[in-house]
């Protein structure tokens, strides 16, 4: 018996064995690299990770694109550069002759408001909606309308009238053309396309090689999802299949994902591979070197350093690993010449909570500007960035990184000082640190470090009983957002390349303002900023709202700009390091 | 034994019950918003619309259309991964986990029994020391240290196997040896203790009595006996297997189900951990269900008491 049972192993072990040596594996791709964090979404509306935005931007292509090496915007599919109005609120862009879908169809002008307009429909949800509905005439109201709509849409169901949601679904659906119509997106005639700003944007050609400004083929609406024959679902809302993001979905006439960028997708399996080919009908497909590109998924970082050291993967990026620092170390030093260090537009720091008058049940000292600034001043970054973090990252003594954003120079913020941090909390109304009773320092599991180093700097320098607060990302982002803390960890990574990506963040109303600061001074400076047209006034009223934030009110305490760690291959010719992480692959030749 | 078979399975069906109602409980009381994702906070509005979408605006209606679409197999669509359904997910991932966490327990088989019965035989000799060290290596070091240091050996030093990923027969065998070390320890243990009990029976004297080779009074008598607690462990052993190890499929980039039900939690992804925590509770149920029918067949004293 028990001689069966070993026969039945070894013969289920072999033939396990045998079946699974019998599955297809293609050759290796022309150029493979790791996503570190893997694919969330492949619909370019709704990403929101740089990681998506890579693979999309090279799938799809927007009206202008970013010069890998200077990342500033070129053309891409129309031609560059567009008509400007000279209030520089009118951008007429005209699509190329020769741009093509990859099933052969040519890119028009429709395929962008499609694209444009799915990206602000409330149905999408899409955490990016906001660079077009700020920006696009007529955009925000258009929104506003449909999420009125949908809320009635909502109040109907839960009171389970159905015959009245019905009715309010027809009537909602009769309106939506003419409601659009109102949005400044003007198409007269398939390679035209006219969009009016709401006030001048001196980025807007950076904005639209973003992935939320990219085409989408006409091939979708075979999957938009329908109520009563409206083109609107239950609930109110413009949604599609979510498949339509696969390359081998074939429902209802729909034959899978169709892209015009260099690349198209050629097979996606969940969180192992994603294989993306060359376009036929590209413009320059002939002289792309990489015909296929392997993206992998490897769920841990330190596994896709050995496959690089093994010589598996070409390519890595966003190298976060415990270790960093001696990878790091290794690339300063010269010691290994393929890991390099890109600056990015990004800059770690904490906010401080301005609003609330109580956290938790104790009373909010940092209400007070003046504790603010001497908790800026007790903070020696010099030493939490070189030698507690040691990642690479540099101090950061503004909001916004310098030296990345061309034409603006921030201002030099609140350096190390402790005697006039000590001093201030005196004119505070606290003669001892004691007095502020026990200040929480809220940071998720990645940051502990930095926590531990910043509580012992301000109980050794100011006296005051630091508690450290840490809790997992998802509790962590709740309480941040709902202000539960006293000061709390935060990041910001630039959307767009112009400081108001980070200015932005702390006005009155933003839905990123975490701090809670409010300074009409501040959204004053930020609204003429607005519109002012001569780019070196406005630069100096940003300046200046900036200097308002890092010298005076402190809402934020900046604490580094991140660097970015990245391998490339000897043999890998055409990829640059550089602020944005991107990465096109059209570019890439590999001479092993 | 028809009556037993068709309690059994209903009493499976009333845990599944239970099982996700508490899980319900839980996925709907624990704070994060799903929905969200990286620094940039998420407008009231479209979380709203999200919610509406995903019909997780009211509890009690998701609770309903969840277990609807349970009961016809229909999980639905993961909230972190829109492009995918979960049920696309777990077939992706449920089968690389299955062969990787059968392949495991057939290895801890064909180690684990002779291991555990040479260990009794040779009761506090070398081998039984030898084999015990073996066993206190597998069950007291984790398998995040052994999959790296089997990684940095094979696979970066010697380059016998690729560095991790899934799709080739020369990815099996590190993760599957990994996965299987905490297995063969088990199981070599409890065959050693089952086995020592069972050689001092009376049975066994009558066999030895009769004259009947050691061999065969070890491997075929004695060894039939000693295997029903090691059965009994292999139900909830295998599920365990198969339904994919965090830990290991992490070091070893493969793409299998236990990654999900860590990151689904940490996603705050509702259809999924709902879904991964079902799958799993349906192989366990399946498993211990089919040990006990394989019991009867092992052990005749058994039989029609299932």
């Amino acid at each position: 018996m028990i001689r069966n049972l070993f026969v039945i192993c070894v013969a289920l072990c072999l033939a396990l064995l045998g079946f699974f040596s019998l599955t297809h594996r293609e050759p290796r791709a022309d150029f493979t690299y790791v996503n570190p964090s893997g694919i969330h979404t492949l619909d370019p509306a709704r990403m929101s990770w740089l990681q998506d935005f890579r693979v999309a931007l090279n799938l799809w292509e927007g009206l202008t694109t970013w010069d890998p090496q200077t990342t500033k915007p070129i053309g891409a599919a129309a031609y560059f550069p567009p008509e400007i109005s000279d209030d520089g609120l009118v951008y007429t862009f005209h699509i190329r002759s020769d741009a093509y879908w990859s099933n052969g169809d040519p890119v028009t002008s429709h395929d962008f408001v499609r694209g444009w307009r799915r990206a602000i429909e409330p149905g999408t949800s899409a955490d990016y909606a906001f660079l077009i509905t700020d920006h696009i005439a007529g955009a925000a109201q258009y929104v506003q309308w449909r999420q009125e709509t949908v809320r009635t849409m909502s109040a109907l169901r839960s009171k389970e009238q159905n015959d009245a949601m019905d009715s309010a679904i027809r009537a909602c659906a009769n309106q939506l053309p003419k409601r659009f119509n109102r949005v400044g997106l003007q198409t007269p005639d398939d390679k035209t396309l006219v969009v009016h700003l709401k006030t001048p944007c001196p980025y807007f050609l950076d904005l639209t090689a973003f992935a939320t400004f990219l085409p989408i083929h006409r091939s979708i609406e075979r999957l938009q999802l329908r109520y009563l024959g409206t083109p609107l679902t239950r609930e109110g809302l413009i949604a599609f299949d979510p498949q339509w993001t696969k390359p081998d979905f074939h429902h209802k006439g729909y034959n899978g994902l169709v892209t015009n960028g260099p690349y198209m997708l050629g097979d996606w399996s969940f969180k192992q591979r994603a294989r993306l080919v060359v376009n036929p009908y590209f413009r320059e497909a002939d002289h792309i070197r990489c015909r296929t590109i392997d993206m992998l998924e490897y769920e841990n970082v330190s596994a896709s350093i050995m496959a690089y050291e093994a010589g598996d993967v070409d390519f890595l990026t966003d190298l976060n690993v415990p270790y960093k620092h001696e990878l790091v170390r290794l690339a300063q030093t010269g010691r290994r010449t393929d890991l390099k260090l890109c600056k990015v537009l990004a800059t770690q720091f904490l906010n401080f909570n301005c609003q609330s008058d109580t956290v938790g049940g104790a009373k909010n000292p940092f209400k007070d500007p003046r504790v603010r600034k001497a908790f800026t001043l007790a903070t020696d970054r010099n030493r939490i960035v070189h030698h507690v973090l040691a990642s690479g990252d540099r101090i950061a003594h503004s909001f916004v990184p310098p030296d990345v954003i061309a034409g603006y120079t921030p201002p030099q913020g609140l350096g190390y000082d402790v005697d006039r941090a000590q001093s201030l909390l005196r004119q505070a109304g606290y003669p001892s640190g004691d007095a502020l009773g026990t200040v929480e320092l809220l940071v998720t599991a990645h940051s502990v470090r930095l926590g531990e180093a910043l509580a012992g700097m301000w109980q050794r320098d100011l006296g005051v009983r630091v508690e450290l607060r840490v809790q997992e990302s998802k509790t962590f982002a709740q309480n941040k957002a709902i202000r539960n803390f006293m000061i709390a960890r935060g990041n910001w990574y630039a959307d767009y390349n112009d400081p108001t990506t980070f200015l932005d963040c702390l006005a009155t109303a933003n839905g990123n303002n975490d701090s809670g600061y409010s300074n009409p001074r501040y959204d004053k400076m930020l609204a003429d900023a607005r519109t002012e047209s001569d780019p070196q006034r406005r630069a100096e009223i940003l300046r200046k709202a900036e200097a308002l934030i890092v010298k005076t009110d402190c809402p934020i305490l900046p604490v580094s700009h991140s660097s970015e760690l990245i391998a490339i291959k000897p043999y890998v010719k055409g990829l640059y390091p550089n602020p944005r992480l991107w990465f096109p692959f059209r570019s890439v030749s590999v001479e092993r | 034994m028809i009556l037993a078979l068709t309690r059994r399975i209903f009493a499976g069906i009333v845990t599944l019950l239970l099982v996700y109602t508490a899980t319900f409980v839980m996925v709907v009381s624990i704070p994060g918003n799903p929905f969200q994702s990286g620094d940039r906070n998420m407008p009231r509005e479209a979380q709203q619309a999200l919610r509406a979408r995903y019909h997780m605006d009211n509890n009690w209606t998701f609770y309903a259309e969840y277990l609807t679409g349970a009961i016809h197999l229909d999980f639905g669509p993961a909230f972190t991964y829109s492009d995918w359904t979960c049920n696309q997910i777990i077939a992706s991932s449920l089968p690389v986990s299955m062969l990787l966490g059968l392949l495991a327990i057939l290895i801890a088989l064909l180690v684990g029994l002779p291991l555990g019965v040479l260990g009794a035989v040779h009761r506090d000799n070398p081998i039984d020391f030898l084999g015990l060290f073996i066993v206190i290596l597998g069950i007291s070091i984790p398998t995040f240290v052994t999959g790296t240091a089997a990684l940095t050996l094979f696979c970066v030093y010697l380059k016998w196997f690729p560095v991790g990923g899934w799709g080739t027969l020369r990815h099996l065998p590190l993760p599957a040896l990994t996965l299987s070390l905490p297995f063969i320890a088990y199981i070599a243990r409890l065959t050693r203790g089952s086995m020592i009990d069972t050689l001092h029976s009376d049975f066994i004297r009558t066999a030895r009595a009769k004259g009947l080779a050691e061999r065969t009074v070890i491997w075929k008598h004695a060894l039939r006996v000693a295997f029903l607690p090691v059965l009994s462990y292999l139900g909830p052993a295998t599920a365990q297997a198969m339904t994919g190890s965090f830990v290991v499929e992490k070091v070893f980039g493969v793409p299998g189900l236990g990654q999900h039900f860590v990151n689904a939690a940490l996603n705050r992804d509702a259809g999924l951990i709902l879904a991964t925590v079902l799958v799993f509770s349906a192989v366990l149920i399946a498993l211990n269900l089919l040990v006990d029918l394989l019991y009867s067949v092992i052990d005749p004293r058994i039989r029609g008491a299932l």
